[in-house]
């Protein structure tokens, strides 16, 4: 309490006053909790008459003024080559009334949202932004904020509100607070006994809370740990409707999507983002067609998970607030963390703990602004297979993309959208760089369409690449399957490089093609070849008709029985495997056969990348982040985690 | 060249038309993107050459389905306009009893028995017929959604249909559950798009959208017992837009959702 030295007492009239004094004002949006219906909602207020800070909770929270359902993020122009206007335009806001649970959830997606790679459009909100907290006077059914300590809170506001009886006392929490405060209110200092008050106020309301958790909240990460197979999530989920409403009413949950709408004419159009739930079947679905969460179990568990162990390990906090929402939200009835770890903790087995999480970060930080993509050139196009296109780009600044081997740019194309491409060509000093394009969804048809010396956007590079210095010395084994010969591309361009190739020892490189026709960079392989101690590999699944093959046919599978073993000190040998999911646990079984333990096995995966910096949501293996901490892997880093492999 | 496209309508009321006919000057801006060839409500000139046809209507007699697959033969895209297209809809109502019943009960003692316009087969909706490139649901559709879809396949990209139920929408769009108000809704497991237009306004979803799910019927029977609701409101619902969806016999028996 001798934190605050601050607080004041307010009648009830003068509070009023004060609200409609900073209506009258003009200067801020003023948004209060009001009456809607049977619940409250928080909305904009034209009078201190429509404030109830009686209210037990609102059917969503205030994250909708810092991320909106719907978030416009630039205008474009489509007529012109590569035109935008980023869209950041945000009037001042008071918001009057927000209970500590969800100035904590506040807290907490800052933690998100303003980490190293701040998002500008959120960060504008919340800078331009009051927040005047009131303790809670009503109880809500389904909340156990109480349990999770939620229910009060000393920081995270700029004032706070506490209703003792006759009078409200003010907290002051920032120095901006006290300024409003000072201007436009009538206030006088607390005595003793009136911040004595406060205290007995938020016991007595603590009591009133009758969902009560069995276990602290520090002990979910460890429970949830031991029950990753428990039956209950399937017992629980088979009464799931996969509406996804607990995500959209949770003051933690953030993620969202990003889409384009053009107009009708198709000169101009906006791009927006809007939240996204991951009960949503489509929240994994890459262009491709492939679903990474495909049962409603597995998504209904992910929910809990990355509230109560992913994020906590992350960030040490536990991304449930216990507001009660998704418990009401819940038409089944069967969200409310609160009964889910209560069932559990009868369940709980301390010796067994899954790691669910691992810690790197991206060795990249974007360039520039969340979103905004840099313009580039198409300098050259080539079609290599008839799915496959290959692209020269060059950044329109003349600076080198500055990528490592292994990461990935995200394509944008206004009107159309973004995806996720990895980068073909080794790094280099030139502006250009090169891409090779499947044809499988929006970006990549719109790509085969278009003609060399047409503008895109260009975001990145993301990701961890290859640690490539850890590689150097010692003997490396390459096994590209299909397309991950592209991104497999970056990284023997880099290791052939004349200043580089005397770093490492004999380079073995196999490639598996679906069939002759669609083997990529034929040329390239041989030469390749022709350097020394290189060695390539090639097989084709199966040879069509009519097609002239003499090589390997078979899986490339059968060319792991060619490497002598003898020849290979496998301590010493550093394997990555590139290709289709499916490939991944047969190739790993051929490179354990060889006795190359897993520590020297590298992977890179695929996953839905939209945002590309940690912050959408939808590329998540358990608690990682293919975009951030991938999509590059050491294999015994998440060989144990469940949805890796799957 | 622009590409053609052609409106047909079958058996419906023709509203979802109507939904496009009120673009008004919008309409001009369609027509610099496409050329409209055919367009019964708002046009007297017709032609059989067309790349697009956007049908509307559900399918009821043999000679309808002749009409639809000679369309389907000459577009290169087919698009189901509306929820009698896309799902059968409304006319599928009559799917619950045989059809020479309901003949007896609509025509009574008319002398129907040669006339081919009598003919009538269980309704079906459209891509029980022909293949369906792309759907534009609802009754009636909305217009932004059809414009998104035009604009779109103008572009080149697939247009972008929900495949999440109208509770995202509606909890975006800050609605108090119509459950807790005592109404039967169909808005979590019917596909959004629609922008939760009817619960926003106060009235349950009927499911013009579809289905996206079927629930599991503990869950439902649950949820019946915990909001007070009958057995008849929600059976009432499901069949408005949905027949045949549950279980045809009874209207509404429910089916377990397999593990996809």
């Amino acid at each position: 309490m001798s934190k605050f030295k601050n607080i004041k007492v307010i009648t009830k009239k003068e509070l009023d006053k004060f609200v409609n004094s900073l209506i009258k004002n003009e200067k801020y949006d003023v948004i209060g909790v009001k009456e809607k219906g049977i619940r409250f909602a928080f909305g904009s207020i034209e009078s201190a008459d429509e404030l109830r800070l009686d209210y037990d909770v609102t059917i969503l929270p205030p994250k909708k003024y810092f991320l909106p359902q719907i978030e416009k993020l630039m205008d474009f122009n489509l007529e012109k080559n590569f035109d935008f206007k980023k869209q950041n335009n945000q009037k001042p806001m008071i918001i009057f009334g927000i209970h500590p649970y969800d100035i904590i959830a506040l807290q907490q997606t800052d933690k998100l949202y303003l980490d190293q790679q701040v998002d500008d459009f959120y960060k504008k909100r919340r800078d331009s932004s009051i927040i005047v907290g009131v303790d809670i006077q009503k109880v809500s059914e389904k909340s156990f904020a109480a349990s999770m300590n939620t229910h009060i809170t000393d920081s995270g506001f700029d004032l706070l509100l506490t209703n003792i009886g006759d009078y409200y006392t003010v907290t002051i929490g920032t120095e901006k607070g006290e300024k409003l405060l000072n201007e436009y209110a009538k206030t006088k200092p607390a005595t003793i006994s009136e911040i004595k008050k406060i205290d007995e106020v938020r016991k007595k309301t603590a009591k009133k809370f009758t969902k009560v958790l069995k276990i602290k909240k520090e002990q979910w990460s460890n429970v949830l740990a031991a029950n990753y197979n428990h039956p209950i999530w399937e017992k629980r989920s088979q009464k799931c409707m996969e509406c996804s409403s607990c995500t959209m009413v949770c003051p933690t949950c953030y993620c969202y999507d990003v889409h384009d709408d053009v107009s009708l004419d198709l000169k101009k159009g906006e791009r927006y983002r809007t939240w996204d739930g991951c009960l949503i079947r489509d929240f994994t679905k890459i262009g491709s067609g492939e679903v990474f969460r495909d049962d409603v179990e597995k998504r209904y568990r992910h929910r809990f998970y990355r509230k109560g162990n992913y994020l906590p390990e992350r960030y040490g906090f536990v991304a449930c607030v216990g507001c009660g929402r998704c418990g009401i939200a819940c038409l089944p009835d069967i969200a409310s963390p609160c009964d889910v770890i209560n069932d559990l903790s009868h369940f709980e087995r301390s010796d067994v703990t899954d790691k669910f999480f691992i810690k790197y970060s991206s060795s990249v930080k974007e360039k520039g602004i969340i979103h905004i993509p840099r313009s580039a050139t198409i300098k050259r196009m080539e079609q290599l297979t008839k799915t496959e296109m290959f692209f020269e780009i060059e950044l329109d600044n003349g600076e080198p993309l500055g990528h490592m081997p292994g990461q990935f740019v995200e394509v944008s194309i206004f009107g159309v959208g973004e995806a996720p491409i990895s980068v073909s060509s080794g790094p280099n000093d030139s502006s250009s760089f090169e891409l090779v394009v499947r044809k499988v969804g929006d970006v990549t048809g719109r790509l085969f369409k278009m003609k060399p010396g047409e503008k895109i956007g260009i975001r990145g590079p993301f990701g961890n690449g290859f640690d490539v210095k850890s590689f150097e010395n010692k003997n490396i084994l390459l096994s590209a399957g299909g397309l991950g010969i592209v991104p497999m591309r970056s990284l023997i361009e880099y290791v052939l490089e004349p200043n580089n190739r005397k770093n490492y020892k004999d380079i073995t490189i196999l490639y598996g093609a679906k069939e002759p026709s669609l083997i990529l960079f034929p040329e390239e392989f041989k030469d390749w070849s022709k350097v020394d101690d290189v060695k390539c590999e090639l097989t084709v699944d199966k040879c069509a008709e009519g097609d002239c093959w003499m090589g390997c046919t078979g899986l490339i599978t059968t060319l792991y029985p060619k490497i002598k073993l003898d020849k290979y000190d496998s301590e010493n040998t550093i394997a990555v495997i590139i290709g289709p999911p499916i490939v991944y646990n047969f190739i790993i079984k051929c490179l354990q056969t060889l006795g190359i333990p897993d520590k020297n096995i590298y992977v890179s995966l695929e996953r839905r990348m939209k945002c590309g910096v940690g912050k959408c949501g939808h590329c998540q293996i358990n608690g990682v982040y293919v975009c951030k901490e991938g999509p590059v892997f050491n294999y015994k880093d998440v060989k144990n985690l469940p949805e890796a492999f799957e | 060249m622009k590409p053609r496209v052609a409106f047909f309508d079958f058996s419906s009321c023709e509203g979802c038309q109507l939904q496009i006919a009120d673009l008004e000057e919008e309409i001009l801006d369609l027509i610099e993107i496409v050329d409209v060839v055919s367009f019964r409500e708002v046009m007297k000139e017709h032609s059989d050459e067309y790349d697009i046809a956007i049908i509307e209507g559900s399918i009821m007699r043999p000679m309808d389905e002749h009409r639809l697959r000679k369309i389907r033969n000459k577009c290169k895209i087919l698009i189901a306009l509306g929820a009698c297209a896309t799902i059968g809809g409304i006319n599928k109502i009559r799917n619950q009893w045989p059809v020479k019943n309901v003949i007896k009960e609509v025509y009574k003692d008319a002398d129907i028995e040669d006339n081919k316009f009598f003919n009538v087969s269980p309704t079906k909706a459209v891509n029980e017929v022909v293949p369906v490139d792309y759907y534009i649901h609802g009754c009636p559709i909305n217009r932004d959604e059809f414009k998104n879809v035009i604009s779109s396949l103008a572009l080149g990209k697939k247009p972008k249909i929900p495949n999440y139920p109208v509770c995202v929408e509606c909890k975006k769009n800050e609605n108090v559950c119509l459950f807790e108000l005592g109404k039967f809704c169909l808005g979590p497991i019917t596909r959004a798009g629609c922008g939760a237009i009817c619960p926003t306004n106060g009235s349950a979803c009927d499911g013009c959208r579809g289905i996206l799910s079927k629930p599991d019927v503990e869950c439902v029977m649950d949820l019946l017992e915990r909001y007070d609701l009958t057995y008849e409101e929600m059976k009432n619902r499901c069949t408005i837009y949905n027949t045949g969806v549950f279980n045809p016999k009874d209207g509404m028996t429910l089916v377990r959702r397999s593990k996809r």
